[in-house]
């Protein structure tokens, strides 16, 4: 976990997955070569969930160390939908780490949700998908799928659900959470703004017991707002973030995709 | 040679010429030689009834387990042969726990019905080896009544070991299926309660079967929203007899 959210940049070459250069010895010993399957191809999401919807949201920038790879690369994944187009999609995946193993989850996840519907003749719930992908995650446990996956979709009662996993499947039900390489950067943010961490009572007098606020529902509006605040924030401050932002907000009616650029430097 | 069928009831996976496959239809008939058992739906739930063959004075009733739990929202009630049935149940009881741990969610009944019906035509010489478990050298020679609880409500379902299955709101299989069949024909309709189930369960079974019935001899079993599936206690079961022959 470590590795994926607190950031570092490799200090003398870009980091490809055949960075490694055979080492050869001197004398004319044996030449060892090595091969590591894992590259953090950098970028962000976050997925804010509210009363009757979710945001998931991501930066559309696919990295490799210094370069980038291309500057339109989706994080964000309807599961479940028919067609190229995944019509009727409920559910969206967000993944972010290594690029290849967040396509590969979302294969597997998206054929899961679609043989699940012709074995019991009807749509997962996200509350069923979530513990599903938890299990697809684990079943990796010593060759894990490297990414930060976040499920969202609307929950059986109409409210909006939201799911965030480590890369072993350990899983949790949020109303916020940020993943990624400036998930350092965002998730303080939504803290404070979506949990309302750190602010008291305007009014109450000075001194220890001065009352938290207590979190609100937010309207879809205002946390459409807080995704682009937060993203186009992250971009000025994180390399590997930016060139557009992509978002999706589920509710009952379906899957709204939008679209908006962000800086390119 | 002469005889049509004897050139093709050993194959346990041959057609005949006529298209039939003789060991199905003979799995079907030791069905008719087992037991009584009854479901019948209502709107808040479904009620199981068997028939125990108490074939000595000294056999301990309790002894004879005709109804069993699958999971807490489904049971499931057997006629024919008894040992054949617990390896259906264990295969059902099994796929409804993986989904469980899977889907975090209960079964649904027909999945559970489908599992079971895919075992059931799992037999035959070729089929052993390559695969997981241990199948079956004939088809099953025991009928299920599946009757569970789910987002759709009370359902019940009726498994052959031909693998197929059907939703029905009452239906009885075993020896006394065919009069209580039309008993339940006559008699049902969609908006008895559970206690007038019971009661429709134990004066069929009271008509079909041999001995004369009473509260050792048959066993009741429901499934509901509030207390999924469960098996009548003694004392119960004492009511619900006592009840239809106070009438």
């Amino acid at each position: 976990m470590a590795a994926l959210s607190s950031y570092s940049m490799p200090t003398e070459q870009p980091a490809f997955s055949f960075q490694n250069q055979p080492q050869s010895h001197a004398s004319g010993g044996p030449t060892q070569h090595s091969f590591y399957p894992y590259t953090d191809n950098g970028g962000s999401t976050l997925g804010i969930s509210g009363s009757s919807f979710t945001i998931i949201a991501g930066d559309t920038r696919m990295t490799s160390g210094y370069n980038i790879l291309t500057r339109y690369a989706p994080k964000l994944f309807r599961i479940g939908g028919e067609g190229p187009e995944h019509a009727g999609a409920k559910i969206v995946l967000s993944v972010v780490g290594f690029a290849a193993d967040g396509q590969a989850l979302q294969e597997r996840l998206d054929m899961v949700v679609k043989m699940y519907r012709y074995q019991h003749g009807k749509d997962m719930s996200v509350h069923a998908c979530a513990q599903r992908l938890s299990h697809i995650l684990y079943n990796k446990r010593f060759f894990p799928y490297y990414v930060q996956a976040i499920l969202g979709g609307i929950d059986e009662e109409g409210v909006g659900a939201l799911y965030s996993y480590d890369p072993v499947g350990s899983y949790e039900r949020e109303q916020c959470r940020a993943a990624g390489a400036a998930a350092s950067l965002i998730m303080p943010f939504l803290d404070n703004q979506v949990n309302l961490k750190n602010q008291y009572e305007p009014d109450a007098p000075q001194g220890l017991e001065k009352p938290q606020l207590q979190p609100q529902p937010l309207d879809r509006q205002t946390v459409e707002e807080l995704v682009r605040d937060a993203f186009t924030s992250a971009v000025e401050r994180h390399i590997e973030v930016g060139d557009g932002l992509q978002m999706m907000v589920i509710t009952k009616d379906g899957i709204e995709e939008l679209y908006s650029p962000l800086k390119q430097d | 040679m002469f005889i049509a069928r004897s050139e093709y009831d050993r194959g346990i996976n041959t057609f005949s010429p006529e298209g039939r496959l003789f060991q199905v239809e003979y799995s079907l008939e030791a069905i008719k030689l087992g037991s009584t058992a009854i479901g019948v739906t209502t709107a808040s739930g479904t009620v199981l009834g068997v028939e125990k063959r108490i074939t000595s004075s000294l056999l301990e009733t309790s002894s004879v387990e005709k109804v069993v739990e699958i999971d807490q929202h489904i049971g499931c009630a057997m006629s024919g042969l008894q040992a054949d049935a617990r390896s259906m149940i264990e295969h059902a009881r099994v796929t409804s726990q993986s989904h469980a741990f899977n889907y975090n969610e209960p079964i649904k009944v027909e999945s559970c019905t489908q599992a079971i019906c895919d075992l059931a035509l799992r037999f035959g010489e070729s089929a052993s080896g390559e695969e997981e478990e241990s199948i079956m050298s004939r088809p099953f020679g025991v009928a299920l009544l599946i009757a569970g609880y789910d987002e759709d409500g009370p359902s019940l379902y009726h498994a052959e070991p031909s693998g197929t299955f059907y939703r029905y709101d009452a239906k009885a299989i075993g020896s006394g299926s065919e009069g209580a069949q039309a008993e339940l024909q006559s008699s049902y309709h969609k908006s008895l309660t559970l206690p007038e189930a019971e009661d429709l369960v134990l004066k069929t079974l009271k008509q079909v079967m041999e001995e004369k019935l009473d509260a050792n001899n048959v066993q009741l079993a429901s499934v509901t929203k509030e207390k999924g599936f469960r098996v009548y206690g003694d004392e119960e079961m004492k009511g619900c007899v006592g009840r239809i022959e106070n009438e």
